[in-house]
């Protein structure tokens, strides 16, 4: 094959088989040698298969690896190692008790006649992480007593030390970090490249995408679709729909809704704990947000809407009667119904199937003298799953395999089975992918243009400016906004959520 | 890992041992029918399998009510102590009260009842953990029961209502009577746990508690409700046990804790997705009367009989764990 000069990495025709699954059909993936090379796809695309296969954890069943122009035949983890290439996992697996310094020299100590050099490592941990990352941690703290974000940094400094890294993976490195400390490790990452280390960055963040990397690969189906070079934010539309396959002209669905009369108020409440003194009134046929940082009171309000936690101050009107909610089985008897933020722990039983979680919370109508109607059961499961598009169509599948976007589904058509007038949406469509994230925007906003009462709660901004009707911003305990969202800017969100300045505390 | 070179025909083979991994238990359940069958003929006759299910009766409800309190996500091990308080309501009773027969069976199932009322307490209000809060039951009923009949004598009753002996001995239409409790027992259990809308809150509560609740399910009734019918229940084991015996043996209950564990687990390895099932519960009730049943026969030592249940057991078991491992 010809080799173009200058690519450091170059897998090409790469495929991998899995019983009864092909996770990579002939798949290329070529970094040039001092560049920062973004990996881009739905779940299930194939990009953590790719990067398997390149640490060497998976065998590929044809394609070639090329390093540096030299073919890999043989490729184990200690080989791929050899050839100076390190992966930055998105999971930390760094030990909490053991020292900074032991964390970044493990397996490799300084020895000296005496056994291990704790004083000089503790020392040339601080260098590097000061000269190489520009991270001010010192070598003999714990790693427990670290934030993530320096944490982030003390894993990177362990695939660094050695000095023979020539290539970086970065797997989600910013999922846990918040937005102060991308910052600080895209400023590490510069400096990487500045010493030309290569890098492949692999992100379901499109900004950051964009902002750091020279060329993206972008995945679909197992194999590549496309390379898109010079990379800007001008090209975040064209990503999208190389990664869905299909044109998405605009990801946030038309606000055709009209809110009516009011249904839910709440006043005065406050847990005297996480957030105090809260007003707040949602009508028929509104699409409220929830704006604010984590340790804002965002989740914990939402949680009280719902009966998960119990108020000590204020009180809740439906309809303008007042209600107590002892319960979230008492706020679904009202017709509130929630889709909570974790929906693996929370959202839908994971070990029972489609059929049955979408049946959950209304099985009386599908029973007679409270046994169940089989057939009733599975038909209306069906016509629901056929409404929200689930997949696979098959409603005797068992929750846990199916992808997030689907899951999500389950858990909003169990409540449309219900026939619920306020739902509440904590971080709809955290871990889903672009297209079934569409596809839940447009069903949140037939639910709104139906008549229900909609609360979204969520950290994106785009989101909830692209969705909501208004936004109220939560800090400290407290709205200190309430914002109609055709007059407010994405900025201006930031700003107010962040109280207008970077402030400590707002770790994720 | 290694992909095959045909993947259909791969698939075929690997659902065939699945399917006969999972059936394990039931063949090796047959190959000790046929073992004891050729062995003893006296094993197949018509008394020896009627008395094999008989003998299953109590055993078969305790182990119900266990797989009530499995499904939902916990452990009983106070069932003996239900079936205990059963038994001795009913009897002192009869004997102390002069109660009717079906006032004394209404006082058994109260006695039950007081059980899984103490256990939901503790469970729910309390917050223990299921498998703390059944243990500390079972040592304190075990002490009131010892204290209740100074020392642990039995308290007998030979002038029993005949109605109330022939729940052990009488018979309908010529099937005996354990049977037919047993039975509609099973048949009870069955409809409420595999086929009620309260055994599918059941199971979700005992899969995923956070997510049951967040459903709209009262987790908190549901788990109390299932400690109180599963004390109940094992109090018509008591029932039965008192009719047949005509005392009330303190203590005697204890007898079943694992063997009744040992059958709900029997079954839940016999399930697709590994939950305790009811008909599952009663195969393994089965089959662990049919080893004791037929070990006997064969006139084994008395002690050996319990080392090779266990060894048969593990066995079956380690057989569904490579079909879940074959599964992944």
């Amino acid at each position: 094959m010809t080799e173009p000069t200058g690519h450091i990495l170059q897998m090409s025709g790469i495929t991998k088989i899995f019983p009864g699954v092909v996770a990579l059909d002939n798949a290329n993936l070529a970094v040039r040698e001092g560049h920062i090379h973004g990996l881009v796809g739905e779940n299930g695309a194939g990009k953590s298969t790719i990067i398997k296969v390149l640490a060497g954890v998976y065998g590929r069943d044809a394609g070639e690896v090329v390093i540096d122009g030299a073919a890999m035949a043989a490729m184990t983890p200690a080989h791929v190692h050899a050839a100076g290439i390190r992966f930055i996992h998105q999971e930390l697996h760094l030990v909490p008790h053991f020292t900074v310094a032991e964390s970044v020299f493990m397996g490799q100590e300084l020895q000296g006649w005496f056994g291990i050099k704790s004083r000089a490592m503790a020392e040339a941990a601080e260098t590097f992480l000061k000269e190489t990352l520009n991270a001010e941690i010192r070598g003999t703290t714990l790693i427990r007593d670290l934030g993530v974000a320096q944490r982030k940094l003390v894993q990177i400094a362990r695939a660094l030390i050695d000095n023979k890294a020539r290539i970086v993976v970065f797997d989600e490195p910013t999922a846990p970090l918040a937005s102060r400390e991308i910052d600080q490790l895209f400023e590490a990452i510069a400096r990487l490249k500045a010493r030309g280390i290569s890098m492949v960055y692999v992100s379901h963040y499109l900004g950051e995408i964009t902002s750091i990397c020279d060329q993206v690969t972008v995945f679909r189906n197992g194999r590549d679709v496309g390379v898109i070079e010079a990379i800007g934010p001008q090209d975040t539309g064209r990503m999208i729909n190389m990664m869905v396959g299909r044109d998405i002209s605009d990801l946030y669905p038309a606000k055709a809704h009209a809110p009516a009369a009011a249904l839910l108020r709440v006043e005065a409440l406050g847990d005297h704990k996480h957030f105090d003194n809260i007003d707040l009134e949602i009508r028929r046929g509104e699409i409220v947000g929830v704006a604010g940082l984590i340790g804002s009171g965002r989740e914990e309000l939402v949680d009280t809407i719902y009966g998960l936690r119990q108020p000590a101050a204020g009180r809740m009107l439906i309809d303008g009667k007042p209600v107590r909610l002892a319960s979230p089985a008492a706020a679904v008897k009202q017709g509130i119904v929630l889709v909570p933020r974790d929906r693996r722990q929370d959202g839908l039983v994971l070990g029972m199937t489609v059929a049955d979680n979408v049946n959950l919370a209304s099985l009386e109508d599908v029973s007679r003298a409270y046994l169940i109607n089989r057939p009733a059961a599975a038909k209306r499961a069906d016509a629901l799953a056929a409404k929200l598009d689930i997949r696979p169509r098959n409603v005797d599948t068992v929750a846990r395999l199916l992808s997030g976007g689907n899951q999500q589904k389950v858990v909003l058509a169990r409540w449309l089975a219900t026939g619920s007038r306020l739902f509440i949406l904590d971080e709809p469509t955290v871990g889903v992918d672009i297209g079934a994230k569409v596809e839940i925007y447009r069903l949140i906003e037939r639910l709104a243009g139906d008549g229900a009462a909609v609360i979204v709660s969520s950290s994106d901004p785009n989101e909830l400016i692209g969705l909501c009707d208004r936004i109220v911003v939560m800090l400290r305990g407290s709205i200190v906004a309430n914002v109609d969202t055709a007059t407010t800017s994405l900025d201006a969100l930031i700003a107010l959520t962040t109280g207008g300045e970077l402030h400590e505390g707002a770790v994720a | 890992m290694s992909a095959a070179a045909s993947p259909g025909k791969a698939d075929t083979v690997m659902r065939v041992v699945e399917a006969l991994l999972r059936q394990s238990f039931l063949l090796v359940m047959l190959a000790c029918f046929l073992f004891f069958a050729f062995y003893n003929g006296a094993f197949l006759s018509l008394g020896n399998i009627t008395n094999i299910l008989e003998g299953s009766a109590i055993l078969l409800v305790v182990s119900l009510g266990m797989t009530l309190v499995v499904a939902q996500g916990g452990i009983d091990l106070s069932v003996g102590v239900a079936l205990d308080f059963g038994s001795a309501f009913a009897i002192v009773a009869m004997r102390d009260y002069d109660a009717t027969w079906y006032v004394a069976i209404l006082c058994g199932l109260a006695g039950g009842a007081i059980v899984g009322l103490l256990n939901a307490f503790l469970v729910v209000r309390l917050s223990v953990s299921p498998f703390l809060a059944t243990l500390g039951v079972f040592f304190i009923g075990g002490s009131v029961q010892r204290i209740f009949t100074h020392g642990g004598g039995p308290i007998s009753f030979r002038r029993l209502p005949l109605q109330y002996y022939d729940i052990a001995v009488g018979d309908v239409f010529g099937i005996p009577m354990k049977i037919v409790i047993g039975v509609a027992v099973l048949a009870v259990f069955y409809l409420l746990l595999e086929r009620s809308l309260f055994g599918k809150r059941f199971h979700a509560i005992g899969m995923q508690p956070s997510a049951a609740r967040i459903a709209g399910i009262a987790t908190n009734a549901y788990v109390a409700l299932g400690f109180v019918v599963a004390s109940m229940t094992c109090a018509i084991g008591g029932i039965i046990a008192s009719a047949n015996l005509r005392m009330f043996t303190p203590l005697a209950g204890n007898a079943y804790l694992m063997q009744s564990i040992a059958a709900v687990f029997i079954g839940a390895s016999m399930h697709p997705r590994g939950r305790p099932n009811v008909l599952g519960t009663a195969v393994g009730v089965l089959f662990l009367s049919m080893i004791a049943n037929g070990l006997n026969l064969m006139g084994l030592d008395f002690n050996l009989k319990d080392a090779l249940s266990g060894i048969i057991l593990v066995v079956a078991l380690v057989f569904a764990i490579a079909q879940r491992r074959l599964k992944h």
